[in-house]
């Protein structure tokens, strides 16, 4: 098997839609409107950056995804599956066709760089062969073999950041939402995170980016969602995002 | 494979669990072990005084002193008419030459020698009756009061109700004894559960995201409860084994009759106490994680 192989998703033809929202809203219990009437289509293969200034209802949009929350009206379908009319036991297998990766990385400090690869395996039952087998692939793929056995502590935030996106690749995802992945770094860290966003979307995996990085977005020439109080105010193909916040 | 990988998994997590918040883990154990020896010190007395039950019961429950110069004939009569009352299991004619006989033997038991200083002493026959259960002894003796070859009735029906309502006594204030230390025991272990929740919440998260299932997430939890009451479970049972030698002659010598050291009795004292450990453990274990693990998605 190759890097890309080992990374590659499988189950979602180019075109076909990953995510599809219809009239999509979500009201918490407080009664504040995180989002509403949001129709979005995201085929396989697209690489689309979710923007908007904060409260717009951007994490909301990716709790919805992961199927963290369900929304008080309209519905989402992740590979075609409603996710509102998934059984508890039948969340698992879609989480692991979506890898996600966050802002603070979310590492286990006590476990090593292997380890927390590693981890994302062992606990959805996968055997010891297995993870010897795909963690040293998806290291390498994000450049960390050697580092295999250091712990997050002795990696800058860029490699940290590699952690976790190898760990959200571990089962070979349809989707990669990355959640301000270049939020804690540098700007040439950050260029080298898209630039590892941009090989593994090469690869056929759909990544989906929240971002306020206005220079990214713009050089990048890729379709934005723009959200602003909860509403989808924009989506364009090859736009460019004039932060006004 | 996948299951015998998912077991491997929840008990080195859950053992990993138990010392990673070890001076919770150990306070919780040493609750569970003051509640088992208490429950084993229930049944040890308990076992003692149902012992000393058998013991009364195994006795003649009625006996009969008969009127003197009756014939065979009269005692065959009364005999098997006793013999078919209801809840009666046997019935012996003891002679007056018989009962003087027994005297002589219990005296020569104690080390001592029957002497009526020279007098001639005839002693009374009797009937004894064996009952298939204690509370005929009421209507066996009163059929055998309206007879008139019976001069006089003893029952052990005092000192069996005796006993009956110490035992219920001593059983009714242990069990309301273990079952208040049991709530504590509960309540030690939701909380150390809880604690081990929270203390992983972010491996739970990770988890979550990575597609774990609910058995993955929770199973460490609960087995880790459990493991706190199979911990105490053994501990329980090795101070049993240390000092059951040493408290046998004190049984003996409070119930003042065989107790009950039979390998059933231990057995049976091991596998409750083995049960009540794990079904705690897994019950504390398993409400703390529904109450904090449930909310998720």
């Amino acid at each position: 098997m190759t890097q890309a192989a080992a990374a590659a998703p499988s189950g979602s033809p180019p075109g076909r839609p990953v995510i599809e929202m219809v009239d999509l809203g979500m009201t918490y219990p407080n009664g504040k409107v995180a989002l509403s009437d949001v129709t979005v289509r995201i085929p396989a293969g697209d690489f689309v950056f979710l923007v908007g200034p904060s409260g717009a209802g951007k994490s909301t949009f990716i709790r919805l995804v992961v199927r963290e929350q369900v929304p008080t009206s309209g519905w989402v379908a992740v590979e075609g599956r409603d996710l509102s009319r998934l059984r508890r036991s039948q969340v698992p297998a879609i989480r692991r066709r979506i890898g996600v990766v966050f802002q603070d990385f979310r590492l286990l400090p006590s476990k090593t760089v292997f380890e927390n690869v590693a981890f994302a395996l062992e606990v959805t039952g996968a055997s010891g062969a297995e993870i010897r087998r795909r963690v040293p692939r998806l290291l390498s793929l994000v450049g960390l073999q050697e580092h295999a056995q250091h712990l997050p502590n002795q990696l800058s935030g860029g490699e940290q950041q590699r952690v976790a996106i190898a760990r959200a690749l571990v089962h070979a995802p349809a989707i990669l939402i990355a959640d301000e992945p270049t939020g804690n770094l540098d700007p040439v860290t950050s260029w080298e995170i898209l630039q590892l966003l941009i090989q593994i979307n090469a690869m056929g995996t759909t990544v989906l980016m929240a971002t306020h990085n206005q220079e990214i977005v713009n050089a990048m020439r890729r379709r934005v969602l723009a959200l602003e109080r909860g509403m989808l105010v924009r989506d364009e193909s090859s736009a460019v995002y004039e932060r006004q916040y | 494979m996948r299951f015998f990988r998912f077991i491997g998994f929840a008990v080195v997590r859950a053992w990993q669990g138990f010392w990673r918040n070890a001076m919770m883990s150990l306070a919780t154990t040493a609750t569970v072990v003051l509640m088992l020896v208490l429950l084993s010190g229930l049944m040890i007395v308990l076992g003692g005084l149902d012992s000393g039950l058998r013991f009364i019961e195994s006795r003649v429950a009625v006996t009969a002193r008969l009127v003197d110069d009756l014939t065979a004939e009269q005692i065959d009569v009364l005999v098997a008419e006793t013999r078919a009352q209801p809840g009666v299991e046997s019935v012996d004619y003891v002679s007056p030459e018989a009962a003087l006989e027994r005297l002589r033997q219990f005296y020569a038991d104690l080390g001592l020698t029957l002497n009526f200083g020279g007098a001639n002493i005839t002693l009374y026959g009797s009937v004894e009756v064996g009952l298939t259960t204690p509370s005929a002894s009421g209507s066996v003796a009163a059929f055998l009061e309206e007879r008139a070859e019976v001069v006089r009735i003893t029952t052990r029906q005092g000192d069996y109700d005796k006993l009956v309502g110490i035992i219920d006594t001593i059983r009714l204030a242990g069990l309301a004894a273990i079952g208040l230390v049991g709530l504590t025991v509960l309540f030690m272990i939701v909380n150390t559960i809880r604690i081990a929740v929270y203390a992983r919440a972010s491996e739970i998260e990770i988890m979550r995201l990575v597609g774990a299932s609910d058995a993955f997430i929770r199973w460490p939890f609960i087995l880790e409860g459990i493991l706190c009451g199979l911990i105490g479970a053994g501990v329980t049972l090795l101070l049993v084994a240390f000092i059951w030698d040493p408290i046998q002659p004190v049984m003996v010598g409070v119930f003042q009759m065989p107790t009950a050291v039979t390998v059933d009795f231990l057995t049976t004292l091991s596998g409750v106490v083995l049960g009540v450990g794990l079904g705690v453990g897994a019950l504390g274990s398993w409400i703390s994680v529904r109450s904090n693990l449930a909310a998720s998605a």
